[in-house]
């Protein structure tokens, strides 16, 4: 870490604005639309359309009842048995064994017994969902939220999981939901990425960054990470390091304006080349980035009141608190679509697992990150709902896969990879608030009641952006692909 | 088409029979109308009715149809077909016109004729017999008749062509006239030598070169330049990025634990090698499919097969989960990503689309496809041997000059007298440096050991037996008895006695270095595996006996003392452990209740002239063997009076230092390892079934035979039975994708060489000839391509001179507003004019560094790594910014990690090595322009490209100017730039420059 003067340092030199947004000209009245009828001027079909759109109301399909979506991602594999899933069954089996006949075989382990909830479970709200102790700041969101009790993945390993859900398919290379999304819709904002993604703190997620790549998608469409840590470059480069930052606001204005002459001498015999005219667009709106993304991730500004809503100074909830703070201003600002994790990958794992991947100790590991979920996400859904903002939102959340009835480990206290059944809950932007869909078994093993893939999940979120699933195609090594492959049904169970 | 259908007749019936079906042979064959009393051939008149007009929503798997027309099952049950009477089957009256009103069924679409619907009638009524064995699929859209599946054309004008260049541009002039259009100008020189060179090397030409061209008076100047740039050997590293784009190649295993595959770099070495040789395709494909088989005893070859395990592998999935049915799945994903590697690269095939189903475009049934899979199903991903010889090779190679190094290292430590090293000999050396780090020894056996064991089975305490190494005379696992045992512990019979009781356990080996799972090698500030310091790792319980008399007959040393920094490396915590010294069977020296808080304790013992046996015993304390990682740290054996040098002694030192140097280089030229990343071939194959849904859990019907596709009638699509061999699988399948009479594999490779140097192919989806990729814009030009390649003795240099040097390949690219063309062909599909393109990701960073004068052009070998790596779990690999010689090599040689891609490079759309690219896709975003303008990487290079300036032309403005633009363009400046540029110069001072012109358009556009 750099010692706090040199911090100090870069701020003041931020506000007297280096570098490349310096050059902006007197652009700063300029209305928007004014500004992007410059930068479009004869751009062709190229490119700047995702990362600074075109005037979105335009693109936005009138069907749509959400304008942005905020997807929380919760890898490791959250237990539905011990969040949302109240299966009073299982309590009445515990302690006998699982699998009586010993034919199953999980990802690191044969079951044990049957372990109900390690959380009391209540009924909350008007609808009269159930949720488990685990989460009592959330349940009181509950009228709000609706639930897929009966997701399932094709894949119980963490890797293969994740990217499914996050892009529909196990093997990796493929477009996110988010890339989709800002492929299909562009972006609201001029001055920011239209999919932005706030990793956990700890680290990456199991599959790194690959899990919000644009994959088979032009590269514009792939997330844009937001470095929180690093809040004077919370994009990589947007600023050049300490020793070559320029001396004064002047010095970056001419320098880039020399630039900017220099490609407009290059382009004067080359006039038809469209690709010359977007490149030197970009640069300007690259510097009108250096604005607004320092801004979008600096919170102080925001109330003591928010600030106590989301926590943000608690020592351990605090950071999951502040990146949803966060996703709420991106979205603010006209951002499309935000992914927040909540949880890393399993590296290096110390006394609690980096993630929800709880195989020796649900108890201490989901007693933890429960506690993270519940802060943050339950502050995330009431602060928008008195923006106002919380009915043209979708807030979805999500894990890879659940976990299993049947208890792991020498003490039974862990639980294995459970494929075959998890829930998963989503909010706003269209949503139908304090309802169930589907089911599984009366021990919460498998989903058999509508079972539900991310293809429904996606379509639905599709949907609920005014995008039908199978005619967001991209052409690629021979096959027309779709976020949803050959799958996919809205879920019109859980619509408003 | 009719000879196609009786080649079938022919055949018994199958599945796959009725894809093949042309319409209008359908049409005609329907049309006929059938006597009331003829019977009904259901395979040749009603099949192909269901298959044309109601298989695609009536299929099994799709929902949208609720039942299915596969089999007679669903119809009958539903009374959808009531036998005998027509009538009542509700399948007639979905198809049937009433009231004016189209009929129900098909919907969106035309209605049955009234033949059709009279055949169906006729059908029923006749007892609507359905042969069980006949299953009705959908047809694909295109069948065998499709272009691509043809034999290659022979185009006219080849045999008439006056020389083969002019014929190429003919295609294109022909065309040109077809629309109205003409080829532009061919560009100037400067333009011409900078655009060949990205192309063909991926790199800029230097200013002396572009000078010698521009004023070169030789009219054959352009054709000589292309020779030239062919053989140079950055053609290969060029042309091997693409490649490796298809291979989907990186250096890591992806998936969620991305762990290192540090041998892969062999195969990307290979593909560079074999392209700057001009290997001809149909071996390089042979070599890459099957060269192990084939060609054995060719390391190259051999090596080639990296090729099939170039993609993603799934450790968790495949080796670390515990349920069958996980890993059943992921090696099911993992063949597929084989096979469609093969076919898509190769054949510009796109058989993945049948994993789950018959192929909707082409006809390519969902059997052929795991028929394909059946070819790769004894392969596995792995490290591999290159060959047995070339171990041996090397490691007698690396003996010998492991021998002439402790020579030369004995006796310059004899000069300078720094003492013998006991850790070394440990590690099989002779106190020299000439010993195996973490090499030890087990005291069991006294077997050399280079793995890492843990606690020891079967062990015998109190057992003295020998080593390989003449200076350690036994080693031994004590158990003292509570002072009662008396201990052997040299070879002549000296004992040693008064030791206490053990546990009678030991954990790994006698160490040259830590033990296995050491807590730390730090100790008493020292890290004794860093800087020179050294460790023997004597893990409690242990002992082991050096031969001093052996010591001095080689050493020629004679009075010694023996120092070490004795310490227990174990964690604190209450663990402890007692260690021992003995001369000749005398306790000299005893250290008990060792623990981390105490540190290190010195040791130094004389050893007189007389005393032939050390031994150092390591004793577990009586409180159980755990975390007794006791060690000597720099164990030496050092002359008892220091050593003065005479001149001679002097002088030979400095000599023998020189040899040292030399003789290290070439023991380090050595590969540490002569394995590769490649595929291992299991004995038996396991076989392989359909999957039903491609649900590795739904086998169904047979096992399959390896096969190709059918669909290239001019082939034999047979590549053995159920029991051919793992390596025979995929040689047949080598052999039939290079066969003389396969269309598609000279045409694909034609293409890619086409569309990476037009940016564009004569067929646009460059991995797709099928129906739903492009169609090509001049196909005799294609096919006559690829006959060139074949006649050529598929030499891609003599194609690859064809194209550049037509006169469409030197075109100019710049038009005006007005031309005329652009109006007729915006696109350039006709190829009027030249693409501008912009440099890939690759390109831009190594031209950068070639600008600066900074690019490292060391060739092979092992990929430069700018991260660092930290082992865990899933390995963290952290980014850092290149700024050392080592990272200034070109980009090929990076080492590719595929969950942390390089940032920069994917910016600049550098793909994702999960997915084969055919074609790069080029973006402009505002991110590239932050990372050209304030990455670390290009600040850096912008300042060593101004350094490089003022030292090679001082510090005039104007000369720097003149000297900037021509190392990063290739030009000098026009008179206004100069203008501009020198007055900027001037009050911005050169670096800002550099930087500007390092992200100008034109710097990363090539006309």
């Amino acid at each position: 870490m750099k010692p706090h003067s040199a911090f100090a340092d870069r701020r003041r030199a931020n506000l007297l604005g280096p570098n490349l947004r310096d050059f902006l000209p007197a652009c700063e009245s300029h209305s928007r639309r004014a500004f992007l009828q410059t930068a479009a001027g004869g751009l062709g079909g190229l490119a700047l359309t995702a990362l600074l759109a075109t005037e979105s109301q335009g693109a936005l399909p009138r069907a749509a009842r959400a304008k942005r979506v905020i997807q929380i991602f919760c890898p490791g594999g959250m237990s539905q048995i011990d969040t949302f899933d109240y299966k009073p069954a299982l309590l009445k089996r515990a302690g006998k064994p699982f699998d009586p006949e010993g034919k199953l075989q999980f990802f690191a382990s044969k079951p044990g017994n049957c372990q109900p909830s390690h959380w009391k479970f209540r009924q909350h709200g008007k609808s009269g969902l159930w949720m488990s102790d685990l989460f009592p700041r959330l349940a009181t969101c509950v009228d709000d939220m609706a639930f897929v009790y009966s997701m399932r993945s094709k894949s119980a390993l963490h890797g293969p999981g994740c990217f499914m859900m996050n892009t529909g398919f196990t093997l990796p290379g493929f477009p996110s939901m988010g890339s989709w999304v800002t492929y299909g819709l562009g972006s609201e904002a001029d001055d920011l990425p239209a999919f932005v993604v706030l990793p956990d703190p700890r680290g990456l997620p199991p599959g790194g960054i690959i899990n919000w790549g644009a994959g088979f998608l032009p590269a514009e469409h792939q997330a844009t990470t937001l470095d929180t840590a690093n809040p004077q470059q919370p994009i990589a480069d947007l600023f050049p390091p300490a020793e070559f930052a320029g001396r004064t606001p002047q010095v970056d204005r001419d320098q880039l304006q020399f630039l900017q002459q220099l490609n407009r001498m290059h382009q004067e015999s080359r006039q038809t080349n469209s690709e010359l005219e977007a490149r030197i667009k970009a640069y300007e709106m690259a510097a009108r980035l250096q604005l607004s993304a320092p801004e979008v991730t600096d919170v102080s500004r925001e109330s003591e009141g928010i600030r106590k809503l989301y926590d943000v100074d608690h020592p351990e909830t605090g950071p999951f608190g502040l990146q949803c703070l966060r996703a709420r201003r991106l979205v603010q600002r006209g951002v499309r679509f935000v992914q927040i994790y909540c949880g890393a990958e399993n590296t290096t794992a110390k006394k609690i697992r980096p993630n929800w991947d709880s195989h020796e100790d649900v108890v201490r590991d989901h007693g933890y990150w429960g506690a993270v979920l519940d802060s943050g996400a339950s502050a995330l859904l009431k602060d928008l709902k008195q923006q106002g903002m919380l009915d043209d939102t979708l807030v979805i959340c999500t894990t890879e896969f659940g976990r299993q009835p049947g208890a792991q480990g020498a003490e039974g206290k862990g639980r294995d990879h459970n494929a075959g059944g998890f829930t998963a809950w989503l909010a706003g932007g269209g949503i139908r608030g304090g309802v169930g869909y589907g089911a599984t078994d009366e021990l919460g093993f498998k989903a058999v009641e509508s079972p539900t893939y991310c293809y429904d999940l996606h379509a639905t979120a599709l949907h609920l952006l005014g995008i039908d699933h199978t005619q967001l195609t991209y052409y690629h090594n021979g096959i027309q692909r779709r976020l949803t492959d050959v799958h996919g049904h809205v879920i019109s169970e859980i619509l408003a | 088409m009719s000879n196609a259908g009786a080649n079938r007749a022919s055949r018994p019936p199958r599945v796959t029979e009725f894809i093949c079906l042309s319409f209008g042979w359908l049409t005609a064959l329907c049309c006929s109308t059938t006597a009331a009393d003829e019977t009904v051939d259901f395979g040749k008149q009603i099949a192909p009715i269901f298959q044309q007009h109601c298989m695609r929503c009536h299929s099994p798997g799709n929902s949208k149809g609720e039942i299915s027309l596969a089999t007679i099952d669903d119809l009958k049950s539903n009374e959808y077909i009531v036998v005998g009477d027509a009538d009542k089957s509700h399948l007639i009256e979905l198809v049937t016109s009433r009231d004016g009103k189209p009929p129900a069924m098909p919907q969106k679409a035309q209605a049955l004729s009234t033949e059709q619907v009279g055949l169906l009638r006729q059908w029923i009524e006749q007892g609507a017999k359905w042969p069980s064995d006949v299953v009705v699929q959908e047809t694909s859209k295109a069948d065998a008749s499709w272009w691509a599946l043809q034999p290659l054309s022979v185009p006219v004008r080849v045999a008439e062509a006056a020389s083969s260049y002019a014929s190429l541009d003919d295609f294109i002039l022909g065309k040109l006239a077809e629309k109205g259009l003409a080829l532009s100008p061919i560009a100037d020189r400067r333009t011409l030598i900078r655009r060949l060179s990205f192309d063909l090397l991926g790199l800029p030409p230097v200013p002396q070169e572009v000078e010698a061209f521009v004023t070169d008076s030789d009219p054959a100047a352009y054709a000589k330049l292309v020779d030239r740039m062919l053989d140079s050997p950055h053609y290969g590293e060029r042309f091997a990025r693409h490649w490796l784009d298809l291979a989907h190649y990186a250096d890591t295993h992806g998936f969620e634990r991305d762990m290192r595959r540090d041998n892969a770099w062999r195969y990307r070495d290979y593909v560079i090698h074999a392209l700057n040789q001009d290997k001809p395709y149909d071996r390089f494909l042979q070599e890459q499919i099957a060269g192990d088989v084939l060609w054995p005893e060719d390391p190259h070859a051999v090596i080639a097969t990296g090729f099939l395990a170039a993609g993603p592998w799934d450790f968790v999935g495949q080796v670390e989960t515990k349920s069958d049915e996980l890993r059943r799945s992921a090696r099911s994903l993992d063949l597929d990503d084989m096979a469609t590697q093969v076919m898509t690269s190769t054949m510009a095939t796109t058989i993945h689309c049948c994993r789950c189903h018959d192929h909707k475009l082409d006809p390519i049934s969902q059997q052929e496809y795991y028929q394909l899979r059946a070819v790769f199903a004894g392969s596995k991903r792995g490290d591999r041997v290159i060959s047995d010889a070339a171990v041996k090779q090397a490691e007698e190679t690396r003996a010998e000059w492991t021998a002439k190094l402790q020579s030369i290292d004995l006796e310059i430590g004899k000069l300078e007298g720094a003492g013998l090293d006991l850790a070394d000999m440990v590690g099989g050396g002779n106190g020299s440096g000439g010993g195996i780090y973490r090499q030890g020894i087990d005291a069991r056996t006294g077997a050399v050991q280079t793995r890492d064991l843990g606690a020891l089975d079967n062990v015998l305490t109190n057992t003295l037996v020998r080593t390989k190494s003449e200076f350690i005379d036994g080693v031994f696992i004590p158990d003292g008895e509570n002072g009662k045992a008396v201990i052997t512990v040299s070879t002549t019979g000296v004992m040693v006695t008064g030791l206490p009781k053990t546990s009678s356990a030991a954990w790994d080996v006698i160490r040259n270095g830590p033990v296995a799972s050491q807590h730390s090698p730090e100790l008493g500030g020292i890290d004794f595996t860093k800087d020179g310091h050294r460790l023997l790792g004597l893990h409690a319980n242990a002992g082991i006996t050096f031969d001093l008399a052996a010591v001095r007959l080689a050493s020629h040393q004679t009075e010694m003392r023996f120092t070490a920094k004795l310490g227990y490396f174990g964690a604190s915590g209450g663990n402890h452990a007692d260690a021992w010294v003995f001369l000749d069977g005398k306790r000299i020296a005893e250290y008990t209740q060792l623990t981390r808080e105490k540190g290190l304790q010195d040791i130094n013992l004389e050893l007189p002239v007389d005393a032939r046996f050390l031994t150092l015993i390591s004793t577990d304390g009586g409180n159980g063997y755990g975390h007794d990682q006791v060690g000597f740290g720099d164990p030496k054996l050092k002359p008892a009076v220091p050593v003065t040098l005479s001149d001679e002694d002097g002088l030979r030192l400095t000599s023998l230092r020189q040899e040292r140097a030399t003789v290290k280089e070439r023991l380090s030229s050595i590969s540490p390892s002569q394995n590769f990343y490649g595929v291992l071939g299991e004995k038996n194959v396991p076989p392989v079934q359909l999957l039903v849904r491609g649900d590795s859990e739904s086998p169904a019907g047979e096992p399959l035979a390896p096969a190709a596709l059918t669909s290239l009638k001019m082939l034999d699509p047979s590549l053995g039975g159920v029991d051919t061999s793992e390596g025979e699988r995929r040689a047949a399948l080598a052999r039939w994708i290079t066969h003389p009479e396969n269309p598609l594999t000279p045409r694909v490779i034609v293409n890619r060489l086409w569309h990476w140097h037009f940016g564009q192919g004569i067929v646009n989806t460059p991995s797709d000839f099928g129906y739903g990729g492009d169609r090509p814009s001049h196909p005799e030009l294609l096919d006559w391509l690829a006959h060139q390649l074949k006649e050529q003795g598929w030499s891609l240099k003599s194609v690859h001179r064809m194209i550049l040097n037509s006169k469409t390949y030197q075109q100019q690219s710049q038009y005006d507003k007005g031309a005329g063309s652009v109006g007729v062909d915006a696109d350039n599909r006709w190829l009027w004019r030249q693409n501008p393109r912009r440099l890939e990701a690759e390109a831009i960073r190594d031209a950068v560094l070639q600008v600066s004068g900074k690019l490292n052009s060391e060739r092979g070998g092992p990929g430069f790594q700018d991260f660092t790596y930290e082992e865990a779990y899933a390995p963290i690999y952290r980014t850092i910014t290149a700024d050392e010689p080592a990272l200034w090599r070109r980009s090929i040689y990076r080492y590719i990690v595929r969950t942390t891609p390089d940032r920069f490079m994917t910016t600049f759309d550098c793909p994702d090595p999960a997915n084969l690219t055919a074609k790069r896709l080029n973006t402009t975003t505002p991110l590239q322009s932050l990372a050209l303008y304030n990455n670390d990487f290009m600040l850096r290079q912008s300042r060593h490209f101004a350094q490089r300036i003022e030292s090679e032309v001082g510090a005039i403005a104007v000369e720097q100017v003149n000297r900037a633009f021509q190392i990063s363009l290739g030009r000098l400046p026009s008179h206004q730039e100069q203008r501009l540029s020198v007055s900027f110069v001037e009050q911005q001072g050169l670096f800002a420059l550099c930087r500007s012109l390092l992200n100008s358009n034109e710097f990363v556009y090539v006309d």
